[in-house]
C-alpha cells in the first residue's frame, strides 16, 4: 500500500508537527481546522519551523517550498474523504473529538483509516460514535514530531488487525519512525511513565532534597536524558503535564498520579514553560534557555 | 537487437532505447514526479518531434507501461512491438562488495541488491522498484544490472580501507567503494582508443566533474584509487557537498550547534561545497559568471574547487608513481574551459602543457587539449554512462543465451 494523501484535523502544536513531517516525507497533506484564520496561522507557524530547520541546515530553500506546496487547507471535514489516513489532533476534549469522528465516519469510505493523536482519551469511546469502529486507531506522536522517531500505535477494543497492520506499515515505511503497539490505557506507555517521572522529581524538589538545577543535571547526565525532568516539563507545557496527571489520577485512582502542589501552583501563576517564556527555567522566543 | 536502458529514481525514471547493431539511440526520455497526479512524461524519439504529457502515474509499474506505450505508439513510437526489445539494462548505484561487474538479474541478484539498501538508502530501493516494474510489464525479457561501484572493486586494500578498527569493516562493510564507476570505465576506455594505445599501458587520472565530482586513478586499465568513499560525500568539493574534511569537525559542530545526525548529514550534503563558500549557487556556470563580475566569494569557491582537483591529480600521480593521461569528463569537466585551465595551470611541474586554443574549442567528441609536446596528455572525453550500460547488457545477454 502506498499512502499519498493524509488528512490532519486541528492545526495546533501537534497538528503542525505532524502535517510538516508528513509533507516533508512527500505526502500531500490536507488540513482542516475550525476557521480559515486558524489554518493560516498554523501554516505560517509551519513556515517558521521550516525556517528554523534551514538555519540548522536540515533543509534547503527548495525543500521548504516543496513542503509548503504539499499543504492544502480545506474548509470542510467532508473533503478529507480523498485521503488514505486522517489524523485528528484537536485539543483533548472528548466531546469535540467525538463530533469530529462522527462526521469523518460518515464522510470517509470504509478503507480510510481514522486516527487520533490523543494521549489520554479512550479510543474505544471515540470509536463508539462511528459505524465502523474497527478502522479507528490511535497514533500518538511525540513532540517535536520531526525529530522524535517514535509513535505509539494505540489499539482500541475494536480496532482490527488489518487497521493496525496498515497503520504500522504507514508509520514505519512512510514516516520512517518506530511504531510500538500499545493497548488502550490512560497515558499509554510514554505519557504514563514520563509524567510519573516528572511528578516524582517535583516531590524530590518539594522535600528539599536537591535544587531544580541539580535534579535536572543528575538525571540528564546520569541517565543520558536529553533534558532533565524540569526542562522536559517546561518543554511539554506544565498545563499539559498537569492535565495528563489529573486524567490518570482520575482513571487509575492511585495516589502516585496525584499532581504535585508545586505544579498546580505554577500553572495557576501562568508559568507554563517554554510557551510563556517561564516555567522552572526561563526561555527566549526561540525556545532556547536563557 | 534492441536494449532499453533505465535509470530509476524514487520519483523519476529516465530511459534510452538503443539499437545495438550500430549503437544508435532510437529514443530517450524521462518520467518525472512519479507518485503524483501530475506526472510528466517527456519522450524524445530520434527522428520525430518531442512529446510531453501530464497524467497521473502513481508508481513505477505504470511509469514503465507508459514508456513502453510511447515506444510502440503508432505516431510517436520507434518500434512496432514490445517484443523488439531484447533486454533491459538498469543503472544501480551501489553494488557493495558483491558485484564486481554487471550481472544478469536473477532472484539471488535481487536478494543481494536488497541487502545493500542500508549502504545506499536513497538509491538502491528506487532501482529495485524499476527492476520489479520492468518485470511486471515484460516478464520474459532478461534484465541486467550495471553498478556505479563495480569498476572500483579492483582497488587494492591499501586504497579502499579506512584506518579505523577493522571490526567496522567486517561487521558493517565500512570501506571506500567509490562511485561514477561506469563513467570512469567508459572514458578511460575511450581515451585509450583515442590515443591508440592499450588501456593497460596507461596511467590515468579521470576527473568526473559534474554535480557530483570524483577523481579516479586508473592503472593497468583498472581503478586503483578513487576520491569518493563509502558514500559520495568524500573527496572533491562539489556543488553542495563538502568533500574531504577532518572527521572531528562533525562531532564538534554537532555539539556546538546542537545538531542531530540528520541535520549534520544534510549540512554536509546539501548546504556545503560551492553553495556554501560562494553563498550564491551550486552551479559552476553561475560561479564563473559571478567571478568574472568580480565577486570575491565566487572566486574563493572556484579556487578551492579547482585546488582540490589539482591536489587529487597530484596525489594520484604519486600513488601510481607516474601519470601520462588526465581526462576531464561530465557536465563541468566537458564544458568549463576556465575550470580545466585553472586545474592544468598548477600542474606544469608534472609536465602538463595546456594548449589554450584547443582547450577553448567547444565540441562533443573526444579531444586533446594539451600541446603535442606536453609530457602528460590531457583529454576531454564526453561520458556516456547509458551507452556503457547498454553495451554491458548486450554482452551479458549474448553470453547467457543462445542469441546471436
Amino acid at each position: 500500500m502506498t499512502v499519498r494523501k493524509a488528512g490532519v484535523i486541528g492545526i495546533g502544536t501537534m497538528g503542525q508537527g505532524i502535517a510538516e513531517m508528513l509533507a516533508f516525507k512527500g505526502l500531500d497533506v490536507y488540513l482542516v481546522d475550525q476557521c480559515a484564520d486558524k489554518l493560516a496561522a498554523g501554516i505560517s507557524q509551519i513556515e517558521l519551523s521550516l525556517d528554523k530547520q534551514i538555519e540548522k541546515w536540515a533543509l534547503t530553500q527548495a525543500e521548504k517550498k516543496q513542503v509548503l506546496n504539499r499543504l492544502h487547507p480545506l474548509e470542510r471535514i467532508e473533503e478529507l474523504a480523498q485521503c488514505e489516513f486522517v489524523i485528528e489532533t484537536v485539543t483533548e476534549d472528548l466531546e469535540a473529538k467525538k463530533e469530529i469522528f462522527e462526521k469523518l465516519d460518515r464522510a470517509c469510505g470504509p478503507e480510510v483509516i481514522l486516527a487520533s493523536n490523543t494521549s489520554t482519551l479512550s479510543l474505544t469511546e471515540l470509536a463508539s460514535v462511528t459505524a465502523r469502529p474497527e478502522r479507528v486507531i490511535g497514533m500518538h506522536f511525540v513532540y517535536p514530531v520531526y525529530k522524535i522517531d517514535l509513535v505509539e500505535i494505540v489499539r482500541g477494543l475494536q480496532t482490527s488487525d488489518a487497521t493496525f497492520e496498515r497503520t504500522k506499515q504507514f508509520i514505519e515505511v512512510v514516516t520512517n519512525k518506530k511504531g510500538v503497539m500499545v493497548f488502550e490505557s490512560p497515558g499509554f506507555v510514554t505519557t504514563r511513565l514520563i509524567c510519573l517521572f516528572i511528578n516524582e522529581a517535583l516531590h524530590v524538589l518539594e522535600e528539599g532534597v536537591a535544587s531544580v538545577e541539580d535534579i535536572d543535571s543528575a538525571m540528564r547526565i546520569g541517565y543520558s536524558f536529553q533534558h532533565g525532568p524540569f526542562e522536559m516539563a517546561d518543554r511539554f507545557g506544565l498545563d499539559s503535564v498537569l492535565a495528563a496527571l489529573e486524567r490518570m489520577f482520575r482513571e487509575y485512582g492511585e495516589l502516585k498520579y496525584r499532581p504535585s502542589i508545586v505544579l498546580k501552583k505554577m500553572v495557576r501563576a501562568g508559568h507554563l514553560g517554554v510557551k510563556t517564556g517561564i516555567g522552572f527555567f526561563k526561555y527566549d522566543k526561540d525556545g532556547d534557555r536563557t | 537487437m534492441k536494449v532499453l536502458v533505465i535509470n530509476a529514481g524514487s520519483s523519476s525514471l529516465k530511459y534510452q532505447l538503443y539499437n545495438m547493431m550500430d549503437e544508435s539511440v532510437l529514443a530517450s526520455g524521462r518520467v518525472e514526479r512519479i507518485g503524483m497526479d501530475s506526472s510528466i512524461v517527456t519522450h524524445e524519439p530520434a527522428d520525430k518531434p518531442e512529446v510531453k504529457n501530464v497524467s497521473e502515474i502513481l508508481e513505477h509499474t505504470t511509469a514503465v507501461r507508459r514508456v513502453l506505450d510511447l515506444l510502440t505508439d503508432a505516431k510517436h513510437g520507434v518500434i512496432s512491438s514490445i517484443n523488439e526489445i531484447h533486454a533491459v539494462g538498469h543503472r544501480v548505484v551501489h553494488g557493495g562488495e558483491t558485484f564486481k561487474q554487471s550481472a544478469l538479474v536473477t532472484n539471488d541478484v535481487k536478494v543481494e541488491i536488497r541487502k545493500l539498501f542500508d549502504l545506499a538508502p536513497l538509491h538502491n530501493p528506487a532501482h529495485m522498484m524499476g527492476i520489479l516494474a520492468v518485470e511486471e510489464n515484460m516478464p520474459d525479457i532478461p534484465q541486467v544490472v550495471v553498478f556505479d561501484t563495480a569498476f572500483h572493486q579492483t582497488m587494492p586494500q591499501q586504497s579502499y580501507l579506512y584506518a579505523i578498527p577493522m571490526v567496522l569493516y567486517r561487521r558493517h562493510k565500512v570501506r571506500r567503494y567509490g562511485f561514477h564507476g561506469t563513467s570512469h570505465a567508459y572514458v578511460s576506455d575511450q581515451a585509450a582508443k583515442f590515443l591508440n594505445k592499450p588501456l593497460e599501458s596507461l596511467s590515468m587520472v579521470s576527473c568526473h566533474i559534474g554535480n557530483g565530482a570524483s577523481c579516479t586513478a586508473i592503472k593497468d586499465g583498472k581503478s586503483f584509487d578513487t576520491s569518493m568513499g563509502m558514500t559520495p560525500l568524500e573527496g572533491l568539493m562539489m556543488g553542495t557537498r563538502s568533500g574531504d574534511l577532518d572527521p572531528a569537525v562533525v562531532p564538534y559542530v554537532m555539539n556546538k550547534e546542537d545538531l542531530s545526525v540528520s541535520e549534520v548529514n544534510s549540512m554536509l550534503n546539501k548546504h556545503s561545497g560551492l553553495q556554501a563558500i560562494s553563498g550564491l549557487s551550486s552551479d559552476m556556470r553561475e560561479i564563473t559568471d559571478a567571478m568574472n563580475e568580480g565577486d570575491k566569494n565566487a572566486k574563493l569557491a572556484f579556487d578551492m574547487y579547482t585546488y582540490r582537483i589539482r591536489k587529487y591529480v597530484g596525489a594520484y600521480a604519486a600513488a601510481m608513481n607516474g601519470l601520462d593521461t588526465i581526462i576531464f569528463t561530465a557536465g563541468v569537466g566537458e564544458n568549463s574551459v576556465v575550470l580545466r585551465k585553472a586545474v592544468c595551470e598548477g600542474l606544469t611541474f608534472l609536465g602538463v602543457e595546456l594548449d589554450e586554443e584547443r582547450n577553448s574549442e567547444r565540441s562533443k567528441v573526444t579531444r586533446r587539449i594539451s600541446t603535442d609536446s606536453s609530457r602528460i596528455t590531457v583529454l576531454v572525453v564526453p561520458t556516456n554512462e547509458e551507452l556503457l550500460i547498454a553495451r554491458d547488457t548486450y554482452a551479458i545477454i549474448r553470453e547467457s543465451s543462445d542469441y546471436n
